[in-house]
This record gives structure tokens, sequence and C-alpha cells, in this order.
């Protein structure tokens, strides 16, 4: 049954974000399992769990209080039992010391959080159905922030 | 060029010096030979006399022989005969001296010779003839031929002598011709060695004034050297010092005295003197530096502080090489109070590092304007939109109104943050030129603007540009700017027609360019038919936050030019507008090549 949704995860201290992210997914038609995290530890610990689903998707915002989306990046990438975890930074900023940090750190693509619900919902629908493995290949300095 | 002067007269002066001295040396020998000349030739005269007188003496005691054999012949008296007795022994001296006088010339010995047997000859006639005399014979028929042959010997000495004696006469003449010739020519070639010497002297002794005359002048030069030397040391506080290693003495130029606050030449110079007036803490250090200026020939800066008698500390800065002049060893120095440098150095330095913290001030304040800024507003904007979209029916007619107000505002303010973060990342430091192909970042700025283009249907034309060498993204940002701007400032019912054309200028022939730093300059050139503006504002659009319209007839923040010229100004470029109400803009970019 598991396989007929695609798992996604949320890392991020904002309310707001988490609520407009949920929603989003909610008002799509794309069957997914959504969780959200408050910061970067909550989300941590829950990857070493033991009973930890690991999701298809992770969308980590970058500016979280504890542990930064920078820092849970390096560790994810760090250990070879996340490799097939797509990672997507979700960020207010689109700066281009964080796009190259993040690029350099092996996230798979950047999304600067819309301003409007609806361009929110394409942007999530978008990357949720993205071919992760034919965006990986290609996937250079251009094209790896999403572009609306 | 002096020391060419220098060189080349002294050269001078010794080689006349020594021509003189030779040309004398020539004339005292040429003066003894010709002095030994004379005497001998003197002598050679007097010989020739003697020889004549010899001669004479040799026919005068024969003569004397035939008339005393003639009178004992007549009288029969021996008494008579007494000359010629004594004849035999003075002819015999008269005939060894004469071989004396002439033994170096053989043709005088050989007759010499000859002489001598007719005298034999004429002698033994004397004897026979007197036999014949003292026998009473005289009367004898043999008496007369041996009498006759007497006379007949007698003629042929005479004619020998005369013919020596004619010898020596010419002999004689051969020598006095020589001697005059001596005589004559000795003097005046004398007299021209002379003449030649002290001429040589006269040009030497010009030669000397005239290198006195410009050692004077260099002299003055370098006197007027020495004071702006002086007044460029007072001026530019500096002092010279010159350290003879050997001799252990110092002299210090007037400055140094009074960069050390002291009256000039108050002191006697030395190392130890100086060490005095250097700051306790650098002394040591100075005195290694000095051991190390001694062996390592010349060194880098050596700096130091000094504290004048009145309590001032002053920096200095001092610089020093070795020279060897005459095998001498000099060190050579130059010492500068830099108290004022190391001040507005310092003052610099300040400036810089409040100048750090600002640029770090301001990038924070960047962060906070992209990031914490835009956070609220994307949400008042999502929340907005939620509410239109879910809660619009629940709205009044009125309360719709105000939500769209709302979301104007909130756009407004989202362009306005955008455009500020643009344009203090035009400022960011990190600019990197490269060659770029600048039809690819027109297509670029281009697909950049692609929705806008379509739906205002622009009609953009452009000239094919060459190759520039520009920061990319920064013109890619000018082109958008400038193009956003065109299609922006539109007509109404009208549609933007932009063309952008290139041309290679030379600087000098464009008046619009002031002082120009390249010769050749890429022109762009922008043109539209837009609203256009007054002419009056050409500049003013520049300047930021500055806008020529109100919000409600065209969106906009007033940045977007002053991104541009921002961007130009990275260049080192210049752009300029002109305007025409209702008919146009063209803004013209100069970038140098």
């Amino acid at each position: 049954m598991n396989e007929n949704y695609i798992n996604v995860v949320l890392a991020d201290d904002d309310e707001d974000d988490r609520l407009f992210f949920s929603e989003a997914f909610d008002e799509l038609k794309i069957k997914t399992r959504v969780s959200t995290f408050n910061d970067g530890v909550y989300l941590m610990d829950y990857f070493n769990s033991e009973d930890a689903i690991l999701p298809q998707v992770l969308f980590l915002d970058l500016n979280m209080p504890r542990k930064s989306g920078l820092e849970c990046l390096k560790e994810l990438r760090a250990d070879e039992k996340f490799n097939d975890v797509a990672i997507a930074i979700y960020s207010t900023s689109s700066s281009e010391e964080d796009v190259e940090n993040t690029f350099v750190l092996g996230a798979n693509i950047y999304i600067k959080k819309p301003s409007d619900f609806k361009s929110l919902k394409k942007v999530l629908s978008d990357v949720v159905t993205l071919n992760w493995q034919y965006h990986t290949n290609g996937l250079n300095k251009d094209n790896f922030l999403l572009r609306l | 060029m002096i020391t060419r002067i220098k060189k080349k007269s002294p050269l001078f002066i010794k080689i006349s010096f020594y021509l003189a001295l030779l040309i004398i040396v020539v004339a005292g020998a040429t003066a003894f030979k010709t002095t030994k000349n004379l005497s001998k030739s003197s002598e050679l005269v007097v010989e020739t006399y003697m020889v004549n007188v010899q001669l004479e003496q040799i026919f005068s005691y024969l003569k004397d022989a035939e008339t005393g054999q003639r009178g004992f012949i007549i009288t029969n008296d021996s008494l008579y005969l007494d000359p010629y007795v004594n004849s035999r022994e003075s002819i015999n001296n008269s005939f060894a001296e004469l071989k004396e006088l002439t033994k170096e010339n053989d043709f005088q010995q050989n007759k010499l010779k000859d002489l001598s047997s007719l005298i034999d000859k004429r002698l033994n006639n004397f004897e026979r003839s007197s036999s014949f005399s003292v026998n009473d014979n005289l009367e004898s028929p043999k008496f007369d031929p041996v009498f006759f042959e007497g006379k007949e010997l007698m003629d042929a000495i005479r004619s020998k002598i005369s013919e020596m004696t004619e010898h020596e006469r010419v002999e004689l003449l051969r020598r006095q011709e020589d001697y005059q010739t001596d005589v004559l020519l000795t003097p005046i070639f004398l007299f021209f060695l002379i003449l030649l010497s002290i001429a040589l002297v006269l040009l030497a002794y010009y030669k000397i004034t005239k290198d006195i005359d410009s050692l004077k002048s260099y002299n003055e030069e370098l006197e007027t050297f020495k004071e702006s030397a002086n007044q460029s040391e007072i001026i530019s506080k500096h002092g010279n010092w010159i350290w003879d290693i050997e001799e252990e003495t110092y002299i210090y130029s007037d400055n140094l005295y009074r960069l050390l606050g002291e009256q000039p030449q108050s002191f006697k110079p030395n190392l130890d003197t100086f060490m005095e007036y250097v700051h306790p803490d650098d002394r040591e250090k100075l005195e290694k530096d000095v051991a190390a200026m001694m062996e390592n020939e010349h060194l880098p800066f050596v700096h130091y502080r000094v504290i004048q008698k009145s309590g001032n500390i002053k920096r200095f800065k001092s610089y020093a090489q070795v020279l060897e002049i005459d095998g001498i060893r000099k060190l050579i120095g130059t010492t500068s109070d830099v108290t004022d440098e190391f001040e507005s150095f310092r003052l610099l330095e300040e400036r810089n590092v409040e100048l750090e913290r600002n640029n770090k001030e301001l990038s924070a304040f960047n962060h906070v304007a992209s990031h914490d800024l835009q956070e609220p507003l994307r949400k008042i904007q999502t929340f907005l939109s939620r509410l239109v979209d879910k809660e619009s029916e629940n709205l009044s007619k009125n309360g719709l109104v105000y939500v769209s107000r709302i979301q104007n505002a909130a756009s407004r303010m989202r362009l306005l943050i955008d455009d500020l973060l643009q344009f203090s990342r035009t400022n960011k430091s990190e600019k990197v030129f490269e060659t770029a192909n600048i039809n690819l970042i027109l297509e670029g700025a281009k697909q950049d603007l692609a929705e806008a283009i379509s739906d205002s249907n622009a009609l953009i034309t452009s000239d094919t540009f060459p190759v520039m060498y520009v920061i990319p993204f920064q013109i890619q940002q000018l082109f958008s700017n400038l193009i956003s701007n065109s299609i922006k400032y539109q007509k109404e019912d009208a549609t933007p027609e932009i063309s952008i054309q290139y041309s290679r200028i030379n600087a000098i022939e464009d008046d619009k360019l002031i002082k120009p730093k390249k010769e050749h300059y890429h022109k762009l050139t922008f043109t539209d038919n837009g609203i256009g503006f007054k002419n009056e504002y050409a500049e003013k659009i520049f300047v930021l936050f500055n806008r020529l319209h109100g919000k409600s007839e065209f969106s906009g923040t007033g940045i977007g030019l002053s991104i541009c010229k921002k961007i130009v100004e990275n260049h080192k470029g210049y752009i300029f507008a002109n305007g025409t109400p209702d008919k146009g803009a063209i803004f013209e970019v100069y970038l140098p090549i």
C-alpha cells in the first residue's frame, strides 16, 4: 500500500510555512504522505531512528534553530543510507551563496518559497512528480535553482 | 659629461708635458752633438795646418841642405855642410810628426811614403855630388848628370809636397763646408724645437686654465645643487649621512640635525650620539640593523623612533648602502621623518577598519532584506491568495477591494525589496571580467523578459555585437533593465519597438565623453518609441528612487536605471539618456574597449 503513496518530509521551523505546505498537498491530487518536523534536530532524530520511513523527497528549510538545513544536508549526504532521498532546499532566500553552497553539498534542487499559493502548489507538484534519476544526471548549477 | 672632461684633460696635459720634455731632451742631445762636431772639425783644421807646416818645413830643410851643399861645392868649405848634416835629423822628426798627423788618411800616407823615398834619393844625391866636390872632380863629366838629377829630384819633391798640400787644402775645404752647414742648421733646428716646446707648454697652460674655469663653473653648479638638495631635504623631511667605515668618521647633513630637533652641526656626529636620540625600545633593533647594513651592502628600509629633546616622538625610516670610493668603504644613507606618513597611514587603517565594519553591516542588512523582510511579506501574500481563493464569497464588495489594494501594496513592496537587493548586489566587490559574447547576453536578457515581451508584443531589433570584456551577469542585467524600461514606459495602444545599435567610436571624436580614460569605446544605443521624457530630467532619472511618473500610472521603484548607471560605472563606461516626450527615449551606453 505504501508504494502508491509518495512520502514527503518537510523540516521547517516556521509554523505558517508548514501549514501552507500541508494544505498545498491536501489540495493536490497526488497521493502523498506528508510529515513535518519543527527543526533539524527533530528531523535527524527521526531519520536516524530504526523505524524511520525514508521519504522520496525531503524539503529542507535552511534557516532553522538548533540545527540548520545546511548542517542536516551535510549529515545526510555523508551517510550512504540516505542516498535515495532527493533533497529539495526550500528557502525564502535565493542568495547566490546559499544556492552555491547547497549545490556543492549535494542537494538535488533549490526552491525559493513562492509568495502565492497557486505557485506553491505548482512547484510542489512539479518537484514531487519529478523524474529524479533524469534530473540528477543532468544536474548543473543552471537547472539546480527551480525557476517558476 | 663632467666626468668625461675631467678624464680627458689630464691626459692631454700629460701628453703635452711629456712631449715638451722629449723635445727638450732631443734639443739638448742635438746641441751636444753639434758642439762635439764643432770641436772635432776645429781639431781637424788645426791638423791640416800642422801637416802643411811640417811639409813646408821638410821642404825648407831640404832647401837649406841644397844651399849648404852648393856653398860647399863652390867654396869647398865644410862649414857649409852643417845644414845638410842637421837636415837629416830635422827631416826625420818632421816625418815622424807627419806620419802621426796623417795616420787616418790613407791617401796622405801613400804620398808620404813616396815623399820619403824621394827625400832619401835626394839625400843620397847630396852625398854623391858632395863626394865630387871633396875629390875635386867637379870638372868630371860624371858630376853634371848627378847635379842635374839633384835638381830633378828637388822638383819631384816640390811637386809631391804641393800635391799633398793641395790634398790637405781640399780636405780642409770639405770639412769647412760640413762645419758651415752644421753651424748654420743646428741653431735653426734648435730654435724650432724650442718654439715647439713653448707652443706645447702654452697649449697645456691654456687647457689647464680652461679646465680650471669649467671646474669653477661645476663647483658653482655643485654649490647650487647642494643648496637645492638642502631645501628638498627640508621640504621632504629627510637628511643624509655618510659614515666612513675605516676612519670611523661621520658627516650629517644640516637637515638631519633638524630632524633630531637640533641646530645644524651643533654636535659631533657619531653612532653613540645618534643612539642617544633613538627610542630605548628601538635601540637594540637599530644596532642590529646597522650591523646588518655593513654585511649585506644594502638593506630594506629600517624603521625606528627617536625622541627629540623636547620630548616629541618621531618615526624615522632609513636606508643605506655601502659604497667603495677610491678603495674607501663608506656607508651612505638617507634618513626620513615619516611621522606624518605613519600617522596618516594609521588614520587610513582606522578608516579601513571602519569601512570594513560598515561593509559588514551593509551585507548583514542585505541578508535581512533578502531573507527576513521577504519572509513576512511572502506570508502576507500567500495568506492573501488563500483569502481570495477560499473566502471571497464571504467578503463584501468593499472587502474585496481592500484585499486587492493590500495585494497591490504587497507586490510593490516585493518589487522594492527585489530591486534593492539587486542594486546592492551590483555594488558587490566580486567583479569578474571576462571576454563575453554580447549577442548571447542579449538573448539571455530577452529570456528573462520573455513574458513581458510576449505580453506587449514588443519588437526588438539589434545589430550584431562583437565580443566585449565585461562582467557578463551585470551586462545582462543592464540589457534587461533597459529593455523592460522601454516596454514599461510604453504609449497606450502602441506596440513597443526597441532597437539596439552598435558602433565602435573614437573617444576624442565624441563630445559627450568628458575626460575619457580609453581611446576607443563600444557604443550601444537603445532607442524606443515609448512615452519619452523631458530632456531636463535626462540626468535625474539615474538617481536612486527617482521617478518621473505617479505610481498608479507606471509601476516602478526608481531603482532600475540607478542599477544601470552603477553597472556602467563598474565597467568604467558612460550612460546617457535622451528623451523626447511622446516620441521615445534613447539610452546610450559606452563601454571601454
